[in-house]
């Protein structure tokens, strides 16, 4: 269901909400907001998406309103994104604010209105992508952080840990071919389109290593089968909606 | 050697910036259009290369953000985000490319025009400012200030109210006469604080064109031409120095050579002057 479609909220409201979140920007914590933001993490082929989708199938089927927001999707911003990937005209500074300004639009339009109507919104990949891809590209660690002081602190950020050569493994059998800036290509690594998929989740993997201290991420190991980590996830989820059960918009 | 506000990009190398960068800035209607290109023929006149830049006209962003500006919907940080996109893909691709090429550029409007339309949209200023760190400090920012008053006519005989410049999603409720007058207060009050903290040489934005350019072409021509002049002094003493050292080696040299230690004293001044940029040195 779209909560987000019939929400107007004055733009007061976010300009105060903007102004608190933007002087404090490591402790607006999700508890501010009566809604549960669930956010999963991992490198490409780490199966987060996959995990992601189950935990919105039971969600639903138990009758909360679940939105879902994926990286990347803001409407206003994300043809510029594409028109710069198309003509590989990024550069890692450009790359990261251009991923921040979409992530912007959807905190502001979105994730943020919909925590405080009460919703349970679910994101694939957050600021810790960012963190770890702008990072990998060489940006400065506390200039990406303070870029995404605005975000919204998450209920619970799960991160699907797997050695790389199981992720790459499972790519590679998925699909041919890597885009671009995807096989960060773009930071002259390697000419192989695939080695350089290596070299880049590579550095990326070891950035998420770091922030699973910063930020307490909730590490899942991704190399168990499918039902026992969707097991783990809902157990973890089930633990924060018990004391919200406000939030079902159905029996 | 040039600096940064305290980051410095990947892959952005400072040294051999040899161009000027400078700023012009002020509030919409302040007059920066028109004098930035006065100044630029001017300037190609006396036989410099200019590039002109502004907000907006990056490749990357320019085009996203005035559609996102058509419509009521884009936020005030991803409002911010976007123009800091914009600025940083002007910044990498044309920006540092022509001050390498050793160019004038000028700029209508920089990071502190973007920090102040945050600011008085509700951004903390230390996150906007911390954005901005990565930003060349310019060689000049000339700040074009006119009061809200004198602004008034200029819009309005020129333009009219237009919706961002008049801060409508900032004040909603009002109309746009009390939001321009609204907003342009509150974004002067700002550029107020940023002219101190920042060093901006302050121009009457309020006289009329030509008093204006006098002014701006006074300033800039110390900044744009103190290089070549102090190139021309430079040769000029070099060949003095050339001068004397042919002199002291047909007539002195020779003779110092062969004199006690005590005498040498004169020596070292000798090789000062002969090592004023020629290279030379006294056998």
């Amino acid at each position: 269901m779209n909560i987000g479609s019939n929400l107007r909220i004055g733009p007061f409201e976010i300009f105060d909400a903007v102004r608190e979140v933007a002087e404090s920007p490591r402790q607006n914590g999700s508890q501010a907001f009566p809604g549960k933001l669930f956010v999963v993490e991992g490198i490409d082929g780490s199966g987060k998406s996959t995990q992601l989708s189950l935990l919105h199938k039971w969600l639903e089927s138990k009758g909360y309103g679940v939105v879902f927001s994926t990286w990347n999707s803001s409407p206003l911003v994300k043809d510029t994104t594409k028109l710069g990937k198309k003509k590989k005209m990024l550069t890692p500074a450009t790359f990261s604010l251009i991923h921040a300004t979409d992530f912007a639009d959807r905190i502001e339009r979105s994730i943020s209105p919909l925590l405080k109507a009460g919703a349970v919104v679910l994101c694939d990949r957050y600021i810790y992508t960012a963190f770890a891809r702008d990072v990998a590209r060489g940006m400065d660690s506390r200039w990406v952080r303070e870029l995404y002081g605005f975000a919204v602190k998450p209920t619970v950020a799960f991160y699907f840990r797997v050695p790389l050569e199981t992720a790459i493994g499972r790519l590679v059998t998925a699909r041919d071919g890597f885009k671009f800036y995807e096989a960060g290509l773009d930071l002259g690594l390697s000419d192989d389109p695939t080695e350089s998929f290596q070299l880049f989740q590579g550095r990326i993997l070891q950035e998420y290593e770091r922030m699973i201290p910063e930020f307490g991420l909730t590490v899942i190991d991704a190399t168990l089968p499918v039902e026992v980590q969707q097991a783990q996830v809902r157990q973890i989820a089930k633990t924060h909606l018990d004391r919200a059960s406000e939030l079902r918009v159905r029996p | 050697m040039r600096k940064t506000y305290g980051n410095t990009l990947p892959g952005m190398k400072l040294s051999d910036l040899s161009g000027k960068l400078i700023v012009v800035e002020g509030t919409d209607g302040a007059g920066r259009t028109t004098q930035i290109n006065l100044l630029k023929g001017w300037l190609e006149e006396r036989g410099h290369a200019v590039l002109d830049t502004g907000m907006t006209r990056s490749p990357l962003a320019g085009e996203g953000i005035r559609r996102a500006k058509e419509g009521n919907n884009l936020g005030r940080v991803t409002q911010s985000l976007f123009y800091a996109t914009d600025f940083v893909d002007r910044l990498e691709n044309e920006i540092v490319p022509a001050l390498r090429a050793g160019f004038v550029v000028l700029t209508d409007r920089y990071v502190y025009s973007l920090m102040a339309r945050a600011i008085v949209r509700g951004m903390d200023p230390a996150w906007i400012r911390s954005i901005y760190s990565m930003a060349l400090v310019p060689d000049a920012v000339i700040y074009l200030r006119i009061g809200v008053d004198e602004l008034i006519p200029r819009v309005i005989f020129s333009r009219g109210f237009d919706y961002w410049e008049s801060g409508m999603d900032v004040f909603p409720g009002q109309d746009m006469y009390e939001n321009f007058r609204s907003y342009q207060t509150a974004l002067l009050r700002e550029f107020e604080r940023l002219s101190v903290e920042f060093h901006f040489e302050t121009v009457d934005g309020s006289a009329d064109v030509k008093t204006v350019f006098a002014e701006l072409q006074q300033k800039i021509l110390r900044i744009v031409e103190s290089d070549s002049r102090r190139e021309y002094f430079s040769k000029a003493t070099d060949e003095l120095a050339e001068s004397l050292r042919m002199k002291l080696e047909e007539s002195w040299v020779v003779r110092l050579r062969e004199m006690r230690s005590k005498d040498l004293q004169i020596l070292p001044r000798t090789e000062n002057l002969s090592s004023n940029g020629n290279g030379h040195r006294i056998a």
